[in-house]
């Protein structure tokens, strides 16, 4: 026996087959990582200076996003209870690893990129009760526990 | 068209008489937008000019400086007055808002050929300007005091 019966014979077909899949998903999954690898580094590198860090932020987004449906559905009704604080905290994370002061469109994109619920009109929330102010050389702080004043009007 | 009653309640337009304000009133226009939308855009032409009437904003510097505003009769746009210009800065709506407009264009020939009410509007923008934005850089300030 030889040639194609052989290769018959010996499930060669199938054994060729599997190769080429397993040969397939291999590269497909490297190229997978490869795509990702520079904005896991970014991210890493942007973010996850220390592993608490990280586990309080990851945290903070996934309590976020199972909210977020919800909160997202109706942007007309007023802002869930609750809801400033969570988005507060969030907000503070964000800016421990910015230069404080910090520039306020960027907390609002890195904010927005985190999937953080009415990013605009809970910082705005923030600003009229005096959490956030921002100074006259066009960047913000956080105030602190007395200071209720916005000097931006 | 925005009667005048309305116009006058806003410092930019406190100091023009009735003759004046009929003008802007014919002009002017209401619009809205909502929480999150960009209002203008730093760069593109300069054809706009916003008062606030409702709602909060965010002014944003191509540096990533910013000031908010929180109070109505806030300016945005005010490059529309100095031709040709784009803006300097972006807006965006921090909650929904409500406008009033003027074209850039229809506003910049009505304050030539009336020097006087001109004055008046570009004193008073100046003044808002200044106050608001201890920052504002010097290029701003000449193109401001350019288009008076």
């Amino acid at each position: 026996m030889g040639g194609f019966s052989a290769i018959s014979a010996g499930n060669g077909w199938l054994i060729a087959a599997l190769g080429i899949s397993v040969v397939f998903f291999g590269l497909a999954s490297l190229a997978f990582i490869i795509t990702y690898f520079p904005r896991a580094i970014r991210w890493w590198n942007d973010h996850a200076k220390s592993p608490k860090y990280t586990v309080q932020l990851l945290r903070s987004l996934f309590s976020q996003r199972n909210k977020k449906a919800t909160i997202r559905a109706d942007t007309r009704e007023g802002h869930e209870p609750g809801e400033l604080d969570d988005v507060e905290e969030a907000l503070r994370l964000l800016t421990t690893h910015m230069k404080e002061p910090f520039k306020l469109p960027r907390l609002i994109e890195v904010a927005e990129q985190r999937g953080l619920a009415r990013v605009h009109s809970n910082i705005n929330r923030l600003l009229v009760k005096g959490t956030m102010v921002g100074g006259t050389d066009g960047l913000f702080r956080w105030a602190n526990g007395s200071e209720n004043a916005n000097h931006n009007d | 068209m925005i009667p005048i009653d309305e116009l006058k309640k806003y410092e930019i337009l406190a100091e023009l008489d009735p003759g004046e304000l009929k003008f802007l009133s014919a002009m002017a226009e209401a619009t809205q937008a909502r929480e999150g939308e960009v209002l203008i855009q730093a760069g593109l032409p300069a054809r706009t000019l916003y008062i606030l009437q409702e709602g909060d904003l965010m002014v944003a510097f191509p540096d990533g400086r910013a000031i908010t505003l929180h109070k109505p009769g806030g300016v945005v746009g005010w490059s529309a007055l100095v031709s040709p210009a784009g803006y300097t800065a972006s807006v965006t709506c921090l909650t929904d808002c409500t406008f009033i407009t003027f074209s850039g264009s229809e506003l910049l020939r009505l304050v030539q050929r009336n020097v006087a009410m001109g004055t008046k509007i570009m004193r008073n923008i100046s003044k808002v300007l200044s106050r608001r934005l201890p920052f504002l850089q010097e290029k701003d300030r000449q193109r401001l005091r350019k288009g008076r």
